[in-house]
This record gives structure tokens, C-alpha cells and sequence, in this order.
């Protein structure tokens, strides 16, 4: 069986490194543009990112606690991957458009 | 995409905001009971995606090819060059070689870049096989005022 919490986790890590890519170009464009647009898209993806570091927190928190809240936080993992990896979809769809 | 932005001339200004294309009442009911998901789609205005940003096309600069064109500009990788060759081709059409001169910049960078703008509607490419020149779009001709915000912000750093 695959481990939902597990890969909820990786995909938030995935999700961590392809917002580092995109802030890295648009830190890149905001050296050279200084606006408003280049200056607000900086600060949504860096926002994005607080949220996936928050969820590697969290499951930090479930796992190193005690062994009941695993089990009662296992029963709702897959949604958890289902957030994560949707948003994994769509970060590299971003990416790809920003990179090419 | 250009399609769209320069459509608004032909279709005239939609007057009624609500479900324009269910004629009756019953139907407009019925589709609510049985399709109720379908039915909020109706309710968007039907004027609201078709990319007429002025209703008499009187003002030249339209809002919604503003975001996509500092999308294109702050949004992606090289993006400073784009605007930097859209605005050298401005006046007179220039083939790869002679963008790529003048900007001081390589030509494989300059012939990407050229390929994506192409296929991004923002230029034009010539009909000669070797050494095509490139010229702005009528869009992007359309709405260069744009363009020239954004150089501002480019050459002040």
C-alpha cells in the first residue's frame, strides 16, 4: 500500500524546490524591472512556499508526537496528497511557462 | 489569442448581462433543476472572457493585453530582453542577426527568444526562409503605450 502521508511529503518538497525556481527568476526580473507586478509576483511565490514549509512542519509534528495521532492522521492522508500534488501539477506547469 | 483581442470591432457590445442564449423562462428552470452545475456557467456574463477591453475601441491600450504582456515581460526568464527587442523592432523590422547586434546579446539567444515571442503572437516573421525580418503584430502595435511603461521601469532600474 502506498504511504499517503509519505508521499504527500515528498510531493510538498517537489513543491518547495519548483517555487525555488521560480522565485529565482523572478528575483532575477526584479533586478532588472522594479515594479509593482515583479515585486507582487516575488511575494506570492515566496508566500506559497511558507505554505508548503508549514506542511513538512506539520508532518513533522504528527510523526514525532505519539503513535495514536499517526493512526487517527493516516485515515485523512490521502487528501493531504491530494492538495500537495495537485498543487505539484500545477507549480510545474508554472515553471515550465517561466523557464522556457 | 490575437483572434480573440481583435474580435471585439466585428461582435457589437453584448447589452443584456444575464443568460443571453436561453430564450425561454422554462428552459432557463429546467436546466437549473437537472444541470445545476452547468447552469452557473450560463450565468457568466457572456462578455466577460471575450477580451474586448474598450467598448468602441476609441482608447488604444487594452487592460487584458496589459497582464499578459507583464506576465510575458516579469513573468518568465529573459523577460527584460523580450521587451528590450520588442521595442527595438518597433519602428523598423530587423532579422535575428541585426536584433542580436544591436542589443549586444548571442543569436541563439535571440533566435529563442524570437520563436517564442513568434509563437506567443507578439511579432511577426517575414516570408524569406533565411534572414526573415521580424515586425510587431497588430496587437502589440496596437497597444505600445504598454510597451513603453514598461521600458520606463526597465531603463530607470
Amino acid at each position: 500500500m502506498v504511504d499517503f502521508m509519505l508521499a504527500a511529503v515528498v510531493s510538498a518538497f517537489l513543491n518547495i524546490g519548483l517555487l525555488g525556481v521560480a522565485i529565482g527568476t523572478y528575483v532575477q526580473n526584479l533586478r532588472v524591472i522594479r515594479s509593482y507586478y515583479t515585486s507582487g509576483l516575488v511575494l506570492v511565490a515566496f508566500l506559497l512556499m511558507i505554505q508548503n514549509i508549514v506542511i513538512v512542519l506539520f508532518w513533522f509534528t504528527l510523526y514525532m508526537d505519539d503513535k495514536a495521532l499517526m493512526m487517527s492522521a493516516d485515515i485523512v492522508a490521502h487528501y493531504l496528497f491530494a492538495i500537495n500534488v495537485i498543487q505539484t501539477i500545477g507549480l510545474s506547469v508554472l515553471v515550465w511557462i517561466t523557464r522556457r | 489569442m490575437q483572434k480573440f483581442l481583435l474580435n471585439e470591432k466585428v461582435k457589437k457590445p453584448q447589452k443584456e448581462f444575464f443568460i443571453s442564449y436561453t430564450n425561454s423562462e422554462q428552459s432557463l428552470i429546467g436546466g437549473l433543476v437537472i444541470f445545476p452545475v452547468f447552469s452557473i456557467v450560463q450565468l457568466i456574463p457572456k462578455n466577460m472572457f471575450s477580451f474586448s477591453g474598450t467598448e468602441n475601441g476609441q482608447s488604444e491600450e487594452n487592460p487584458r493585453f496589459k497582464m499578459i504582456l507583464w506576465m510575458f515581460v516579469a513573468g518568465t526568464r529573459g523577460g527584460a530582453n523580450r521587451a528590450r527587442i520588442l521595442s527595438l523592432i518597433k519602428e523598423t523590422p530587423m532579422n535575428a542577426h541585426q536584433i542580436a547586434k544591436s542589443l549586444d546579446l548571442d543569436h541563439k539567444t535571440v533566435a529563442h527568444h524570437l520563436k517564442i515571442l513568434t509563437k506567443n503572437e507578439f511579432v511577426k516573421k517575414g516570408e524569406k526562409t533565411y534572414g526573415a525580418e521580424y515586425q510587431l503584430s497588430n496587437i502589440m502595435s496596437k497597444n505600445q503605450n504598454v510597451l513603453e511603461e514598461i521600458m520606463e521601469k526597465i531603463g530607470t532600474k
